[in-house]
């Protein structure tokens, strides 16, 4: 609670001393702050009257209105991997086998077997049947094989409501946004990886070049214009599904409401934001 | 200095695919290393000026700056190892207290500050002594130290005991926070099995202070000897005792850890088992069975009285061997833990570079450095007694 | 206070307060503002320039590719089914002939969605594969897809030929009416040729020996197509490479219409084989039709063929003696059972 919050709270009070009392305890409060060096309680308390008035200067947009959520329909997927080389091509992100804002796992249950066998398009007989690092497919290696049950999985960042990565972020260079996603400021990001090791689903990756992490953000450039994200704009069977909780009609309400969905790792704490139907015990 | 990434890592299983990029490099082992080797250097300094006792003297001054000149090479792993270094000040322009590593340049700053200001203190009226007899550059150094103020009256003197034991005494709970932090830095990582447990500020801090008190035998010995001045035994002697005490602690407490680990059988364990078993199988030999043969060899150092060069020698060893295992230790931590996949399905196997700034080369000059700045700050200021002619 | 302590004491305030203004001083003037990060990075990302643009924007010059995909199998909202043009040809934004002057970060966030996207004049090409890549990323059939996704053994299917020989991407279902028919020839004139081909083929066209193919009622496309092949060497048989040889390509066309317009007689075979070959029959019923009868006019039809001429031609598909980009990889998964099985089942349809 900051210092406004306080005063509004006891506004209309007569009780002058208990208000004298409290903005005593904000200056203290402030002071402290100060004296720790960082001055953010300071600032936080001017952020929180200017926050709610102002939102970023995006045209057409108002983040206010917007509660992004991202659905998984693991039972539709084709692995065709579309969403893959879209996603590098819409945002840059390094064109190799080892750096993705979202990948496409295959699951495989032979006969007689308990675990199942696991790769993505990363794995190198996969790559190799591709014949490059830029295009991506999945090799047919279970065609003669007896085939108990298999599946593909699209992974991307879950945009979780708690995102660890965000909480040991140094320095604010990654955070939320009040629709619900998770950014990076890559102009501000010192490099440190961190973030890297908190996230427990492996969406971060480093980008050498600019020497910063990146990952996916929901295609936040083409949300906050109406688009729909690279990934769901180009999957051919709906596996991926894209829109706004607030709107009743959208896609995503829709899919919330006729399909029991779950999140990956719920016991991380993490509380994601991307849902699933169709994915089972050994999906990680 | 920037530019592609290291060689994809190698990995059997199914990992994630960005996963193959690993994150912290062999840098980030050595900067956990290099602090604990100051948290153990401080700890003895402080066993002398905190709890007064008297054998540990001959080390006392010279522990605080072998404290002081690793102290100021901790950030330069993380600075090396940063994407954009010369962003590092974000982090104390806009902390962000959510994270353990924000804390890091406020920590590690007010620690030099702490150890500077001790190192002043303990040293002022050596200072005062120099400026006055030593001239060139050099010599204003010195009266630039003295603040302008040649006090060195007994008065002034006992209340520069009295600050330097003060400091002393927050240095204990500084230093155990610096490491414990560091400690925490990947305790609190639940992404990373391997990592997260709430006893790993203990193990760090521990295993800390036992490859500091060994760092500082072994430099002691190496300084007497090159001083050609006895080893002092009492010293001696109570730095083996107090490492045999700390190391048995270590020892037990990640034994239980393990204990626990495997007991509890939660899931994954056999991924667990794979790692120690697979890619850190040569660190935690290292790490357990230099822990243990120093163990031995300083109970029998204990037990059967040893004395004279026999001591040194095997103290020496000790010393020597406790870094080692210390160091495989911070390897099996900060490696082990990104080779163990988070999908708990695969196993990925880190090899550093050689040559890049991230590589061994890197990392062997970087921990060169305080050894040549220790050296020189001993010629700079002088920590032993003057010696009874 | 001894000198020495209060100078220490003014030493820290004085570098504690350069420390703090340095850090006023240094701090970004938007941190803070919605939260503990640079508020203006939000407008920044969002200011991205999108690459892909959707259908619509694509249709704006495309409009015939666009209208044929519109009704077509790639496009079936209904079942949650829509293969854009950009899935198979990538994002707009990469249209080769970009030439748009880059805009500043500021100046994009000024104009939002109206900013100018990737894209450029018309006489670009977007790269798409001439070979199968771009079709078996969806269409190979793969353990882990769904069922309902239409998914194909590619030897079995297409042996090596290309998908765009049967199928239009933009609307893949084959509409057989809509392909080119065969050239109109003079049946008559035909009819006078044809008295050389009766001595082996029959005059009706009913072949005189079940290892012949009867050539009533065939396709003339497919009969053109046949005798095109054997003058021009492409196929070769001791008879037929000669008598084909002497024919013009309007005597190919006018024996071709006779033969098709021919009364067609069943062949015939044990029912009970030809039960186990029906069986078998649904990866040749995609060309040949559910009956033997071709829905293409370039395909042959099967039905009432000579079981014989129908399991040699097989068997020279599979020792190489005949090739078809097609039939040959076909061919090789039959084994000697379902080639009588199958024979059998189309020597038994009606030919009508």
């Amino acid at each position: 609670m900051t210092q406004e919050d306080k005063k509004i709270e006891v506004k209309g009070s007569n009780l002058v001393r208990r208000n004298f009392f409290l903005r005593m305890l904000g200056i203290g409060t402030a002071c402290a702050g100060t004296w720790v060096g960082s001055g953010n309680l300071v600032a936080r308390a001017q952020s929180a009257e200017t926050a709610a008035a102002a939102a970023p200067k995006i045209p057409d947009y108002d983040w206010n209105k917007h509660k992004w959520a991202f659905g998984v329909d693991a039972t539709r997927c084709i692995g065709c991997l579309r969403c893959v080389e879209a996603c590098k091509a819409e945002n840059g992100v390094t064109q190799d086998a080892h750096h993705f804002r979202t990948w496409v796992e295959r699951y495989v249950y032979l006969e007689g077997d308990e675990r199942a066998h696991v790769d993505s398009q990363s794995d190198a007989q996969n790559i190799a049947a591709s014949g490059s690092e830029k295009e991506f497919r999945f090799d047919n290696r279970y065609k003669d094989a007896k085939v108990e049950k298999a599946f593909f999985v699209p992974k991307l960042c879950n945009h979780c409501t708690h995102p660890a990565c965000v909480q040991v972020c140094p320095t604010g260079a990654t955070y939320q946004t009040k629709d619900g996603v998770v950014l990076i400021d890559h102009s501000y990001c010192i490099g440190c990886q961190y973030c890297v090791q908190a996230c427990p689903y492996g969406v971060r990756e480093f980008n050498h070049v600019m020497g910063v992490t990146d990952k996916c953000t929901w295609c936040y450039h083409r949300i906050t214009k109406g688009l729909q994200p690279a990934c769901v704009e180009v999957c051919p069977v709906e596996a991926r599904v894209f829109g706004d909780r607030n709107d009743p009609q959208s896609p995503i309400s829709a899919f919330l409401r006729n399909n029991r969905v779950s999140v990956l790792k719920p016991e991380t704490g993490n509380a994601p934001n991307v849902f699933y139907v169709g994915i089972d015990k050994e999906v990680c | 200095m920037i530019g592609t990434m290291a060689q994809a890592a190698p990995y059997v299983g199914y990992v994630y695919p960005n996963e193959t990029d690993i994150p912290w490099s062999v840098l980030i082992v050595i900067y956990p290393y290099i602090t604990g080797l100051v948290a153990g250097a401080f700890i003895v300094s402080s066993l002398f000026h905190v709890f007064g006792m008297a054998q540990y003297k001959p080390v006392a001054r010279f522990a605080l700056l072998t404290a002081v000149s690793f102290m100021f090479f901790v950030p330069m792993p993380l600075l090396l190892h940063l994407g954009n270094p010369q962003r590092a000040f974000n982090a104390v322009l806009t902390p962000h207290w959510t994270s353990a590593m924000a804390a890091f340049s406020y920590v590690a700053g007010f620690y030099i500050s702490l150890l500077l200001l001790e190192i002043w203190f303990a040293f002022r009226a050596d200072i005062v002594a120099l400026s006055k007899t030593t001239q060139g550059p050099l010599g204003t150094v010195y009266r630039l130290m003295t603040l302008g103020s040649d006090d060195v009256s007994p008065r002034a003197l006992a209340l520069d005991h009295k600050f330097a034991t003060v400091l002393a005494m927050i240095g204990i709970p500084a230093a155990g926070g610096l490491h414990g932090y560091v400690g925490f830095l990947f305790g609190s990582v639940k992404a990373r099995e391997w990592w997260s447990s709430d006893l790993m500020p203990i193990i760090f801090l521990l295993s800390a202070i036992v490859s500091g008190i060994g760092l500082l035998i072994v430099l002691y010995v190496v300084y007497s000897r090159i001083r050609k001045v006895p080893v002092d035994q009492a010293c001696m002697k109570g730095l083996a005792r107090t490492m045999w005490a700390f190391l048995l602690v270590v020892l037990v407490i990640e034994g239980l850890e393990l204990l626990e680990m495997f007991y509890k059988r939660l899931e994954g364990i056999d991924m667990v088992q794979r790692l120690i078993e697979g890619p850190i199988r040569y660190g935690m030999m290292i790490q357990w069975g230099g822990s243990l043969i120093v163990l031995a060899l300083l109970t029998v150092l204990i037990v059967f009285r040893v004395e004279g060069k026999a001591l040194v020698r095997g103290l020496v060893i000790s010393g020597v061997g406790m870094m080692i295992a210390v160091l495989a230790m911070r390897w099996n931590v900060v490696i082990g833990g990104q080779e163990l996949s988070k999908t708990m399905k695969g196993l990925l196997v880190y090899y550093p570079e050689i040559l890049s700034h991230e590589g061994l080369v890197a990392v062997a000059i970087v921990f060169t450095c305080p050894f040549v700045v220790l050296w020189l700050i001993t010629r700079f200021l002088s920590p032993w007694e003057p010696e009874p002619s | 206070m001894p000198k020495h302590i209060a100078r220490l004491l003014l030493l820290v305030v004085v570098l504690a307060t350069a420390a703090l203004t340095a850090k006023h001083y240094f701090t970004d003037k938007s941190y803070y503002a919605y939260g503990h990060y640079r508020g203006d990075s939000v407008a920044e990302i969002a200011s991205d320039v999108p690459r892909f643009r959707g259908n619509e924007y694509c249709k704006t010059c495309h409009a015939k590719q666009y209208d044929s995909w519109l009704e077509s199998k790639h496009n079936q909202p209904v079942i949650g089914k829509h293969v854009k043009c950009e899935v198979c040809h990538g994002p707009v934004g990469q249209h080769p002939s970009t030439a748009q002057a880059p805009l500043s970060v500021d100046e994009r966030i000024a104009l939002g969605s109206k900013a100018p996207v990737a894209e450029g004049p018309t006489g670009g090409k977007l790269p798409l594969p001439k070979d199968r890549t771009k079709c078996i990323q969806c269409h190979e059939a793969m353990p882990g897809r769904p069922a309902a996704q239409r998914q194909v053994v590619l030897a079995a299917h297409a042996g090596t030929e290309q998908c765009t020989v049967c199928h239009d991407p933009h609307s893949p279902k084959i509409n057989f009416a809509s392909l080119a028919k065969a050239p109109q020839g003079n049946a008559a004139a035909g009819k006078v040729l044809a008295a050389t081909c009766a001595a082996c083929h029959g005059a009706a066209g009913a072949s005189v020996n079940p290892a012949w193919p009867n050539l009533a009622g065939q396709h003339a496309g497919y009969l053109i197509n046949a005798l095109q092949a054997f003058k021009s060497g492409m196929r070769t048989n001791a008879m037929m490479s000669g008598m084909a040889a002497g024919l013009s390509d309007a005597d190919i066309i006018n024996v071709a219409a006779y033969f098709s317009q021919a009364s067609c007689k069943t062949a015939g075979a044990d029912r009970a084989i030809a039960l186990l070959g029906k069986s078998k029959a649904a990866s040749c019923a995609l060309c040949h039709g559910a009956n033997g009868v071709s829905p293409s006019p370039a395909w042959p039809s099967l039905a009432g063929q000579n079981p014989d001429y129908l399991s040699d031609t097989l068997k020279s598909f599979q020792d190489g003696t005949r090739n078809h980009p097609v039939m040959t990889s076909i061919a090789k998964t039959l084994s000697a059972d379902d080639v009588a099985q199958l024979t059998a089942y189309y020597a038994s349809t009606s030919c009508k």
